[in-house]
């Protein structure tokens, strides 16, 4: 029995299995960096949105509407590409000589020098970007809404009181749609924790991949125990982890939300 | 221009798979759903349990997860039982596979938006029903659930958007067989070959584009149908919430 424990624990914690754990990092990083811009960028396109100069509130409407419109996994996919291809671009633009490009056979980039190699960290901050720019136009909307909840007498009394509109906009506005937004920040962010299981995808090791790896049938005892099948274990293990998350978020955002409701009475409380 | 109309008969066949993902599993878990919903609502703590657990489950992990779960349990599955059945070939066929965990997860959703509509039926026609002398399937058929597909009509147009932006990912999960491309897979192979990020994106973004607004149309016609009772039949707004 104690042979069998020590047998079990010395195997979920061999060097795979450890760094199966330490890629955790990555997706608990994209999640968070993910979910901090989708609010900056939820708040950019409410104020686009909200813009008096009407170019402006088009980009806004365009923005929340098409980014939604598309798959969340194209964006994710896109994104990170066509910007490493801008740079490459702009790169090729300013290093490339004429004898270059023409030595270049590969349809891209332009010329050799122009190459930028994008490993784990850099595709793991463009995975958080474009994450932020996905759900943050779900955040716009959400923000968007929250921001004419507030009530009007609140925001008159500010005009009332003198303060300029970007005034109005900071210290009342802003400082008091967190109550009616919260609820519909709360999805985003579980849309946002579910999307993190796309990071392989972008060619990060992350927990997914790692799963993959250490469930596949292995026949050689010089590499390690020998088992046939074992992904779906692995893949349990994920499917328990994230349902986990959910909770753990679900009772956080319950936790806020009885908060930040103090003193105000609203449906939002509930 | 030349390439971007090339591109756009590449992908049609792809878009096939993706409608045909989408289409294979509305009906089945919209069926289901409504099992769901009921089960999550109903007194027996047994059926409540189960529902609210399913619910939970498939709501709380992510598709793309629960799609190489199901994979690998079937493929632990088939020396033992697939493979004697003589049936492999086609239960760990993607165009099984996809809709299976596609059906389940879109049930879990749909479930959610029938439980919430079948809280908001009004009490006051369930007890007239009920004083009518109707058997619970009567009320059922004639007073629930009526109400109930007219409250959560707007939200299941959307999650049935939302579905079919989910089958972009079956390809990623699931392996591809020869020529069954979806419009995902045909757009990353395009890129691949001549890196023109910017086109192979956008036609597959606007095909998916396209099948959303289709979809909101029709819906939106349905609804119309349903709410031709209404004085004023309330036209339902293109860009509903999208959020699931």
């Amino acid at each position: 029995m104690s042979e069998d424990l020590a047998f079990w624990l010395s195997y979920l914690t061999n060097g795979k299995h450890l760094t199966w754990y330490a890629s955790f990092q990555f997706t608990i990083f994209a999640a968070i960096a993910g979910g901090t811009l989708a609010v900056i960028f939820g708040l950019l396109g409410a104020a686009l949105k909200n813009s008096r100069f009407l170019p402006l509130r088009l980009v806004g409407s365009f923005y929340s509407s098409i980014v939604r419109g598309v798959p969340d996994v194209l964006f994710f996919l896109f994104f990170p590409l066509a910007f490493e291809q801008a740079v490459e671009w702009f790169m090729a633009t300013q290093i490339c000589t004429p004898e270059a490009i023409a030595a270049q056979s590969a349809a891209w980039p332009p010329c050799r020098e122009a190459n930028w190699f994008l490993g784990t960290p850099e595709y793991l901050v463009l995975a958080s970007v474009s994450l932020g720019l996905v759900y943050g136009a779900f955040a716009t909307n959400v923000i968007h809404g929250a921001m004419r909840s507030v009530p009007r007498g609140q925001i008159e009394a500010a005009r009332a009181y003198g303060m300029s509109a970007s005034q109005v906009l900071w210290r009342i506005q802003i400082r008091q749609m967190w109550v009616y937004a919260l609820p519909g920040l709360s999805n985003v962010w579980m849309l946002i924790v579910k999307a993190t299981s796309l990071l392989s995808l972008l060619q990060i090791a992350d927990i997914v991949l790692w799963a993959d790896r250490l469930g596949a049938p292995n026949f050689l005892p010089t590499v390690g125990l020998v088992h046939d099948d074992w992904r779906w274990r692995y893949y349990l293990v994920l499917f328990l982890f994230y349902i986990l998350v959910t909770l753990l978020s679900e009772k956080v955002f319950g936790a806020l939300m009885a908060r930040m409701g103090r003193g105000i009475l609203s449906e939002a409380r509930t | 221009m030349d390439r971007f109309l090339i591109d756009l008969g590449i992908f049609a066949p792809a878009a096939l798979f993706n409608i045909y993902f989408a289409v294979a599993s509305i009906p089945l878990g919209f069926v289901f759903a409504v099992f769901l919903a009921l089960g999550k609502a109903s007194k027996n703590p047994i059926a409540s349990r189960l529902s609210r657990g399913f619910i939970y489950a498939f709501r709380g992990s992510p598709l793309f997860i629960q799609f190489f779960m199901v994979y690998s349990l079937g493929l632990s599955f088939n020396v033992s039982l697939w493979k004697p059945l003589g049936i492999s070939g086609f239960v760990l066929h993607p165009l099984f596979i996809g809709p299976l965990v596609l059906t389940l997860n879109t049930a879990a959703y749909t479930a959610e938006i029938f439980y919430g509509a079948l809280r908001a039926v009004p009490r006051g026609e369930v007890e007239a029903a009920r004083a009518y002398g109707m058997s619970p399937i009567q009320q059922f058929r004639r007073v629930i659930w009526p109400n109930l597909i007219r409250l959560a009509w707007p939200a299941y147009t959307n999650e049935v958007v939302f579905l079919f932006h989910a089958t972009a990912i079956v390809y990623f999960a699931l392996p591809v067989i020869g020529q069954q491309k979806d419009l995902m897979i045909t757009a990353k192979e395009l890129f691949e070959r001549d890196y023109n990020a910017f086109l192979h994106f956008s036609v597959a973004a606007l095909y998916f584009l396209a099948v959303s607004l289709v979809v909101f149309f029709v819906f939106g016609l349905v609804y119309q149908r349903l709410m031709r009772h209404m004085p004023s039949a309330p036209r339902m707004r293109y860009v509903p919430k999208w959020i699931r």
